[in-house]
Parts: C-alpha cells; sequence; structure tokens
C-alpha cells in the first residue's frame, strides 16, 4: 500500500532517526534528557510550557462553557450566527489572526491607547513579547476547541432529565450543580485534555507574541536546532514534549474514546 | 431543551451578556485587520487618519508575493491529488480488509495528527537538510502531505462505512467486473466524502505554516512563510491585506460547505 510506504518513509524514519540523534550527539547516552530536566534554564521553559497551557485550558473552560450551553438551548437562527463567529475565527488563516493581536496588543496598539486617553494608566501596558501576550492568543486559537466537544455534549443531554429535576422541585442552580454539570464532565475532559495537549506543543502564537525572555518548548526545540544547531539537545526536548503528549492522549483515550464521538 | 432560557430568570441574560462578549472577542482581530488593510497609516493607527487600496497595489505589485501565492497554490493541488491517491486504497483496506491488526493501521494512519508538529518540523528538517532539499517542492508537497493524508483517509473511511457493500456486490452478479463496480458503483456512492477529504487536504496545505518554516529556503516559499518571515521584521500593513484576502476566501469557503451540507439534507 503506497500510504504505508509513505508515511514509514516520511515519518517513521524521521522521527527514529531524531530519536537516535538525541541519545547520540554530542556522546552516546542520556546526557541530553539529563541536561533538559536537571538545568534551570531548561526547567524554567518547562514550567512556562505547562503554565501557559494550564492557565489557556482553565480560562478557555470558562468562557466556553457557557457558550457551549448557549448553543444549545439559543433558538436555532441565534444559535446558527454564533456557531458563525466561532467557525469564522477558527478557519482564518492562524497567521492572519496572530498578526492581530501583534497589531491590537502592542505598544502603540489600539488597547493601549484607549487605555491611556481614558487616563487609566500613563505608561503603554507591556502586553506583548512576554507570557501575557502568549496566554491571549493562545486562549483565542483553542476557544473554538473547547466550545464544539462542549456543544456537542451538551445538546446530547436528555433534557426531560432537567424537566424531571424541575418538576420534582430543584431550583435552576440545583439543576446546574447536580444533573447538568456531572452529565458534561465528559465533554468537559474531552475539550480540556484537547486543549492543554494543542498549546503544549505550540510554536506559531508563543513565537510570534511571545519574548525571547520567556520561551516555551516548541521555541525552544526550534531554536536549539535552527539557530544553535544543538540538534541532540533540540531532539531531546522533542522526545520529552512527545512523551507528555502521548500520555495525555492516552488519558483522553481512556476518558472519551477513540474515533466517532469528538 | 436544557433548562429552557425563559425559565432561568435573570441568569439568562449573563448568559447572554458572555455570548456576546465572546462573539466580539472572537470576531475582533478578525474585522480589525480588514478595516486596517484599508487604513492609509503605515504605523496600523486606528481609526486610520484616511482610507486607501495602496497596500492592495503593493502586494501585487511584488513578484515575491505573487511567487509565494503561486507555490502555495501548486503545492496544495498536488497534496490534494496524492492525498486522495494514498488515502483511497488505505481506506478501503481499513473498512474491507480482513487481516489482523486493521486497527492498529487506521491508528497508524492517523497518528500525525496527535504529534505536535514541531516535531515532526524538525525530524524532516534533518531528513531534507541530508538529502539537499530544503527549498524544493519536494520536500514542501512531503510535509504537508503527511499532516493531509489522516484527513483524507478519516473522510473516506467515514463514507465508505456508511455504504452498503452488498450494491456493489449487486453489481458484480449483474456481470460487471470488480473493478468496475468499484468505479462506476463504490466511487459515486462516496463522492461526497471523497470530496471533503480533498477540501480539507488542500486547506491543510494552503495553511500549514510551521512544517513549511522548516522547508522552505530564501528563495523557495509558500505563502504562509512569506507572511511569517514579514511578521518578523516588522508589522507592515500590506500583511493586513493579505490577511484579508484570506479572510474572504474563508467566508466563501464556510458558504459553499453550508450551501452543500443543505443540499446534502435535502
Amino acid at each position: 500500500m503506497p500510504a504505508l510506504v509513505f508515511l514509514f518513509l516520511f515519518l517513521v524514519l524521521p522521527l527514529s532517526s531524531l530519536f537516535l540523534v538525541s541519545v547520540t550527539e554530542p556522546s552516546l547516552g542520556l546526557g541530553n534528557y539529563a541536561k533538559l530536566l536537571g538545568d534551570a534554564a531548561y526547567g524554567r521553559v518547562l514550567f512556562n510550557t505547562f503554565f501557559v497551557a494550564g492557565v489557556v485550558t482553565c480560562v478557555t473552560l470558562v468562557i466556553g462553557y457557557p457558550v457551549a450551553w448557549l448553543l444549545a438551548i439559543l433558538p436555532a437562527r441565534t444559535a446558527h450566527l454564533l456557531m458563525a463567529a466561532i467557525l469564522l475565527s477558527m478557519w482564518t488563516n492562524l497567521l492572519a489572526r496572530t498578526y492581530g493581536w501583534m497589531v491590537l496588543l502592542q505598544r502603540t496598539g489600539i488597547i493601549n491607547r484607549t487605555l491611556i486617553d481614558l487616563g487609566l494608566i500613563n505608561e503603554p501596558l507591556p502586553l506583548i513579547n512576554n507570557l501575557f501576550g502568549v496566554t491571549i492568543g493562545m486562549t483565542y486559537i483553542m476557544l473554538p476547541y473547547v466550545i464544539l466537544p462542549l456543544h456537542a455534549t451538551l445538546s446530547g443531554i436528555d433534557p426531560a432529565i432537567m424537566q424531571a429535576a424541575a418538576i420534582t422541585g430543584a431550583k435552576p442552580r440545583q439543576i446546574f450543580w447536580r444533573i447538568l454539570l456531572p452529565l458534561s464532565l465528559p465533554g468537559i475532559g474531552a475539550g480540556c485534555l484537547m486543549v492543554f495537549v494543542m498549546a503544549l506543543g505550540y510554536y506559531v502564537t508563543p513565537a510570534l507574541l511571545g519574548g525571547t525572555a520567556n520561551m516555551m518548548l516548541a521555541e525552544m526545540i526550534a531554536q536549539q536546532v535552527q539557530s544553535l544547531l544543538n540538534w541532540g539537545l533540540g531532539s531531546a526536548a522533542a522526545f520529552i514534549l512527545l512523551a507528555v503528549t502521548l500520555v495525555f492522549f492516552a488519558i483522553y483515550v481512556r476518558v472519551v474514546g477513540l474515533g466517532k464521538r469528538s | 431543551m436544557i433548562l429552557t432560557l425563559n425559565r432561568m430568570g435573570r441568569g439568562r441574560f449573563v448568559l447572554y451578556a458572555i455570548a456576546g462578549a465572546t462573539s466580539a472577542f472572537l470576531l475582533l482581530p478578525v474585522v480589525f485587520i480588514a478595516f486596517l488593510s484599508f487604513g492609509s497609516s503605515q504605523w496600523l493607527q486606528f481609526p486610520p487618519p484616511g482610507w486607501t487600496l495602496k497596500w492592495y497595489e503593493v502586494l501585487f505589485a511584488d513578484p515575491r508575493w505573487l511567487a509565494s501565492m503561486l507555490v502555495s497554490l501548486k503545492v496544495g493541488l498536488c497534496v490534494m491529488a496524492l492525498s486522495i491517491a494514498l488515502g483511497l486504497p488505505a481506506a478501503f483496506a481499513i473498512v474491507r480488509g480482513r487481516f489482523p491488526g486493521r486497527a492498529a493501521l487506521h491508528a497508524f494512519f492517523i497518528s500525525p495528527m496527535i504529534v505536535p508538529v514541531i516535531i515532526l518540523a524538525i525530524a524532516l528538517y534533518a531528513l531534507i537538510l541530508k538529502l539537499g532539499l530544503n527549498g524544493s517542492f519536494l520536500a514542501f508537497v512531503a510535509a504537508h502531505l503527511i499532516l493531509a493524508l489522516p484527513f483524507s483517509v478519516i473522510c473516506i473511511v467515514n463514507s465508505l462505512e456508511g455504504f452498503d457493500i452488498s450494491v456493489e456486490k449487486a453489481a458484480i452478479i449483474c456481470g460487471a467486473t470488480r473493478l468496475q463496480a468499484i468505479r462506476r458503483v463504490t466511487l459515486p456512492a462516496i463522492r461526497l466524502g471523497i470530496l471533503s477529504g480533498a477540501l480539507f487536504s488542500f486547506l491543510v496545505s494552503w495553511d500549514e505554516v510551521v512544517l513549511s518554516i522548516f522547508m522552505a529556503s530564501p528563495g523557495t516559499q509558500t505563502l504562509p512563510v512569506k507572511m511569517w518571515t514579514t511578521l518578523r521584521q516588522d508589522l507592515t500593513p500590506v500583511i493586513a491585506a493579505v490577511s484579508t484576502l484570506l479572510i474572504v476566501m474563508t467566508i466563501a469557503v464556510m458558504l459553499v460547505a453550508a450551501f452543500l451540507r443543505r443540499r446534502i439534507a435535502r
């Protein structure tokens, strides 16, 4: 089968030889891995990566849940409009969206200018070239990936259950906390894991909205390989990222199951 | 209806406010760029001091931008064709095959979706450096094809699973050869799956940034690579013009997809 040959040549082979590089350059052994996990500077990169991915996951869930809920209960026409806004932002070219945020968040950008004109601040806030900018940009990009699975779960919940609870005297607050939220846990799990895993390995947005002082893992991998030509360390970092990703993916498979439902 | 809106009391206004704010947040950069691309300020002042089409003129007068668009288009079409050519037999094997390890094969074809792109990028970068292929057409196509293949496999597998194989068998009983039956009965029946697989494959290639950055050479770039290298130098409004064109394209594709979905529903 041609597809099998292709994937073997361009996926399996390059990844295996990259792994070999990570344990042989500059010397045979696990030196690169020990350096990455032991050195404080690299530890900081790992911390940044998990921190940003964690914050982005929490923020997208808090914003995404009410939106997914509304999508399920709004009249069809309004729901379609809201869905169109979500899909338009999701399908617009990634660089175009990131460019938009670069312009919005820059020192002389509209957000800083408005805040200064309103007299709320005197100096422009540093909104870009730091982890704050990265978090804003990544939240923007990941939001649809938490809304869509949540929407699927929420619209699959049988409304009769909610009605039964209401008839037997449950208040809306109780219905939410004791019925809707527990029943939507699979959607929450799917959305959050997907966002977290995607955020861990993201390259474009951190590279454009982040600064050189606070790097994330994907940027560091690219820098080691492209600028510093430090292939051993770069590929070891890549395999740490791959291992973490696979662990979370295994959790995803256990929580959500493979295929069919998204 | 889950907790119908009017039974929610004041809570529903909170929900409306959140939905409104979220839509605004999602549309903000998209609308903002479109405005700026017509603004006359080089420094992207907002609101712009005047309106102009000069950024579009600069864009279409620059042979490097046009060349990068052409490269993207060629690579995209090539990836689309190869993705279907490789994905179709793979999907048949996954759905129709009766051999051990079928599920593992399916998982293997989809696995490029799970691997973080940056890892694929440096692995392929090492390979093409060794082969001296950086900046070559082949490098772009092979790299994009890895990411596009899972989409065509998923789309074709889904539609093939929904197709009743006894229709194909009936054609064979009526005297068609196996190949004729597949070509004249099965393929037309699953054409929507093939079509969406092709569309997704093209879009994956057209939008791909990370792999392309590593595959590119200063001489040969796809449109996203050209945008990327320009963005790293300055925030010129020409990028706003390119972005606006891409947004218009996105809206066009969304409308076509909505139209097709409505036709299928009928």
